[in-house]
């Protein structure tokens, strides 16, 4: 369980990281409605978002789908990590005390999937 | 008002539809590898592309923090529909971590809105409009 756990949680963290890649690609001026999609970073992006799904799915192999959704939550911390050092994001003090009450909640909830 | 109504309904729908990728994702791992489990995992992929498509437009015409914090009620999905579909039990554990969660992704999206950085901006906005 912990293992299929822990890929579900890998594959949130790529999801997180394509987040932070198509964020980045946003901030860039583009010559035309197309290359907004079309180009190495937003296509590098859904090739992640892929791979993110496919880590999910394998993690539903044991993974309860009662749990899944909850360990997906994991997502808002990596977002706001990976915020805050590539696109210098800052962390307010209500966000940070969210994102530990998110993990609480994770921890709650994964003793009673036991 | 009845706007806001509607694309409030339509975030629901939306929520409600990521929530089935999980089950086809679920039904993809058990059935995997097989057509069968192919078929589940297309059905996953498809979702998420129209759910990509469709929360663009939901945060077009909701605030972020609306958007965001109920998308945390996936976390009942999952719990409804693993108690419903896959005889998963619901713990009180499981009720109190989902239900934590919740508050920890409203405090997380709410706390972003009142950042300095946002506030900065939102001033700084009001000033050009003078």
């Amino acid at each position: 369980m912990i293992k299929f756990a822990l890929i579900m949680l890998t594959g949130t963290f790529i999801a997180s990281v394509s987040q932070i890649v198509l964020k980045k690609a946003a901030e860039k001026e583009y010559p035309s409605k197309i290359a907004e999609y079309l180009n190495p970073m937003v296509m590098g992006a859904y090739v992640f978002f892929f791979g993110a799904s496919l880590c999910s799915m394998l993690g539903y192999r044991a993974v309860p789908l009662s749990i899944g959704p909850i360990l997906e939550a994991t997502g808002y911390i990596w977002v706001a990590i990976l915020g805050k050092i590539f696109l210098g994001e800052k962390i307010s003090k209500k966000k940070g005390l969210g994102l530990v009450v998110i993990i609480a909640g994770i921890i709650i909830a994964s003793l009673g999937a036991r | 008002m009845k706007d806001k109504i509607k694309w409030f309904v339509f975030l629901h729908i939306i929520i409600l539809m990521i929530s089935c990728s999980s089950i086809s994702s679920k039904m993809a791992a058990l059935n995997m590898p097989s057509i069968k489990g192919l078929m589940f995992y297309s059905i996953t992929v498809f979702i998420l592309g129209v759910y990509a498509i469709a929360w663009q437009q939901v945060i077009k015409h909701l605030p972020l923090i609306t958007a965001y914090a109920n998308k945390a009620v996936t976390t009942i999905w999952g719990l409804i529909w693993g108690y419903f579909l896959f005889h998963e039990k619901i713990t009180p554990l499981k009720l109190i971590g989902a239900a934590v969660v919740i508050f920890g992704v409203y405090l997380v999206v709410s706390g972003d809105e009142t950042t300095d950085e946002n506030q900065e901006f939102l001033e700084k906005g009001a000033d050009n409009n003078d």
